[in-house]
């Protein structure tokens, strides 16, 4: 090898490393948003009367305004909001709880119950969605039988309580994922911090509430930002209540919303509100990551 | 402001299109979600050697298909034909998806073999006339599918006018039974209930296009039903075609269904411990004496606008929607009542039907689709006023607001929905 040979080199090998991530990045993430935010920016107009030629002219953002002023906008946004403060902090502390109680020396059958608590997370959304539709359907589900007989009338798929029947599924599926990645953050941590804190007398439940949880803050952040972005775009499981609850509208969050609109060729429309939601998830997840950030500092 | 074309497949297929066979073998692409289409599509295959057909089964229109169908056409990857029901043409034409055919042989002249009123879907009527833009396959006259056993005991007749059906609904309500259900998932039988009244959801004046969602005619239809869901009188918990309303129809629960000619194989195969005990009538009317039915779903087979065999697809479709033995496939595995005048002649459409205690329930069908107001028109963007009213009356069903809001929200909308796909919009 000779000597000139080497700057070229130098500098080729890192791209060839990160080709394999950045090729599929452009193709399938930086483009389609591209186009996606040139779609919003244009809107159809035709020549020839009804039935004449299409074509796509600049509108500025029109459609984005057009998207905002609609009544279901708000709505879906405070509907996802409400979702997102109610059903994140649970499901966190759930998995947090899990993935403590997994850790902790007295714990038997780490390996069988680390699974167990992950199975949901591997079950297709929609297979998720489909199942615990048929126990919350009051003429299908022991479940709702059992209530009744207990003289509880809970109408699970009706409008008061379809959001929270929605916010079980959500949490049933995501736990187990969460609690793997707090987990591994907890077998991370040396084993000579517990030993300390035992030897200083600390109760298990002080090790793990006073050392063990500070110590994975940044695990607890990650999963915090994956559940706020999983919540903006909540779609699957409304998507498949919708066939058998009366109370879940086409609209019924952002991410149904930008579907629903293609669907009736408001392909401007969507992509303005796909838009918004990207902007609004990128935000609050940096938000989110600051704020934890300066806290800890 | 500067102009930019956008995307392909957007060439509207109107002008001076010839329609020449090709030479040689020839295979088409063919998008359906009819049961049984297979076997049909099996016998034109080894009947046309030169002319294969390749079936692609997909998920129901609304369910998926129109919206892969849509983004197909914008990649300008189309299928060469796929299903597509009334309510929907006029919106695929409007995107450019759909080839006048009028010119392929044989097209023009089979206007005479289908039921009046199936041809001017396909035409686009009377003021618009200018093309033919799908060959018609099945239509679905409604009329009242009822648990006989059920009225029997409980001394009652099948009801012949809406307020019977609402007296009736009050005594099956003390009985402990729901007369009907009234769901959200559903905006198309809704639209069924408003064309029996003759309540038009749209009309078109040359290129411009009217709103007529909220009028007194579909505001009459929409009070009834409102009075039903106030005094519970109807279940607003079941989603149609869900298991739910399916164990609901097994149990008794609820007792009747109006609905379409295709809904007795969904009877059928879905309550099947109930055999021998439906029974089927005309529809209600709002007026003694009236002959009126409404019309819920229906399909077409229609050429689409990148086919490269237009000629080749056309025959296709004509084979397929006038064939006997693919209408009796047709009939018998996809539960389709034929939109040809020759189907209804066909004998299994002339016999007894068990399920329906050995009733000629396709008499009644027969007469339902003679019944049928020609004059229907479907707006360009059905699928967003489909959405309006089915977004209301979950709404409506939650308890907020009543169906007459919904008609005048969904006017409204739709409206609106117009405008955004840059259409005319007269007052």
């Amino acid at each position: 090898m000779s000597r000139a040979d080497r700057p070229t080199r130098r500098t080729f090998a890192p791209y060839a490393f990160l080709a394999p991530f950045f090729l599929p990045f452009v193709l399938f993430t930086l483009l389609p948003v591209g186009y996606a935010f040139w779609q919003s920016l244009h809107k159809t107009a035709r020549t020839g009367g009804t039935f004449g030629r299409t074509h796509s002219v600049f509108s500025g953002f029109e459609q984005y305004a057009d998207v905002v002023r609609e009544p279901f906008f708000a709505d879906s946004v405070l509907r996802v909001g409400l979702f997102a403060l109610v059903q994140i902090p649970v499901m966190l502390l759930f998995a947090l709880v899990l993935a403590l109680l997994l850790d902790s020396a007295v714990a038997r059958l780490k390996r069988f119950f680390r699974l167990v608590y992950f199975v949901p997370y591997g079950i297709p959304g929609v297979v998720a969605a489909l199942m615990w539709a048929s126990l919350y359907d009051p003429r299908l589900s022991p479940i709702t039988a059992l209530l009744e007989s207990a003289g509880i009338r809970a109408d699970l798929l009706g409008p008061h309580l379809v959001l929270w029947s929605i916010g079980n599924v959500v949490t049933w599926t995501y736990t187990g994922y969460n609690m793997l990645i707090l987990y591994s953050a907890l077998q991370a941590l040396p084993a000579d911090i517990e030993e300390a804190a035992r030897v200083d007398g600390a109760s298990g439940w002080t090790t793990a509430l006073r050392i063990k949880v500070p110590l994975i803050r940044p695990a607890l952040v990650l999963t915090g930002v994956f559940s706020i972005i999983g919540t903006l775009q909540l779609f699957t499981e409304p998507q498949v209540f919708r066939s058998i609850s009366t109370s879940v509208t086409s609209t019924y969050t952002p991410n149904l919303a930008a579907y629903s609109l293609t669907a009736g060729d408001d392909y401007g429309g969507a992509a303005a509100l796909s838009v918004l939601l990207a902007t609004v998830t990128f935000v609050l997840s940096f938000a989110f990551l600051r704020l934890t950030n300066r806290r800890q500092g | 402001m500067a102009g930019c074309g956008g995307g392909g497949g957007e060439d509207d297929g109107a002008a001076g299109t010839s329609c020449k066979p090709a030479s040689g073998k020839v295979t088409l692409q063919y998008w359906s979600w009819v049961p049984g289409m297979d076997q049909a599509v099996r016998v034109w295959n080894t009947e046309h050697p030169d002319v294969q057909v390749k079936l692609r089964t997909t998920p129901a229109g609304n369910a998926g298909t129109y919206q892969n169908l849509s983004n197909a056409l914008k990649a300008g990857k189309a299928p060469d034909l796929g299903q597509i029901e009334y309510d929907s043409l006029a919106s695929f034409r409007l995107k450019g998806g759909l080839k006048d055919i009028e010119s392929c042989p044989q097209v023009a002249q089979a206007q005479d073999k289908f039921v009046d009123w199936t041809w001017s879907q396909v035409d686009f009527g009377a003021d618009g006339k200018d093309g033919v833009w799908a060959i018609p396959q099945d239509t679905g006259p409604m009329a009242l599918y009822y648990r006989k056993d059920v009225f029997d005991k409980l001394h009652l007749e099948a009801p012949t006018t809406w307020a019977e059906y609402e007296a009736d609904a009050r005594v099956l309500k003390k009985a402990g039974k729901y007369i009907t259900h009234f769901s959200q998932t559903d905006p198309n039988w809704f639209t069924g209930l408003l064309w029996q009244n003759k309540a038009t959801m749209f009309e078109r004046k040359g290129d411009a296009w009217k709103v007529t969602v909220d009028r007194p005619e579909s505001r009459q239809v929409a009070d009834y039903w409102q009075k039903l869901i106030d005094d519970k009188l109807v279940a607003t918990d079941l989603q149609g075609f869900s298991p739910a309303l399916y164990k609901a129809w097994n149990s008794g629960e609820v007792v009747t269904w109006i609905s379409a000619a295709w809904g007795y194989s969904t009877i059928r195969d879905n309550a099947a411990s109930t055999a021998g005990k439906w029974a089927v009538a005309p529809m209600p009317q709002w007026k003694e004496g009236d002959q009126r039915a409404g019309n819920w779903g229906g399909s077409t087979t229609a050429v689409l606008s990148g086919s490269e065999h237009p000629a080749e697809a056309a025959e296709f479709a004509l084979w397929l929607n006038t064939d006997p033995k693919a209408m009796e496939i047709l009939n018998r595995a996809g539960g389709l009542y034929p939109a040809a005048k020759a189907g209804l002649t066909l004998p299994a459409l002339r016999k007894p039907v068990g399920f329906y205690g050995d009733q000629k329930i396709f008499d009644v069908f027969k007469q339902a689709s003679g019944n049928v107001d020609t004059d229907f028109t479907w707006g360009p963007t059905m699928t967003d006023t489909y959405r309006f009213l089915s977004d209301g009356t979950s709404d409506v069903t939650a308890g907020k607001g009543t169906l007459g809001d919904v008609l005048k929200r969904t006017a409204a909308d739709s409206t609106d929905s117009l405008r955004k796909q840059s259409l005319d919009v007269t007052r």
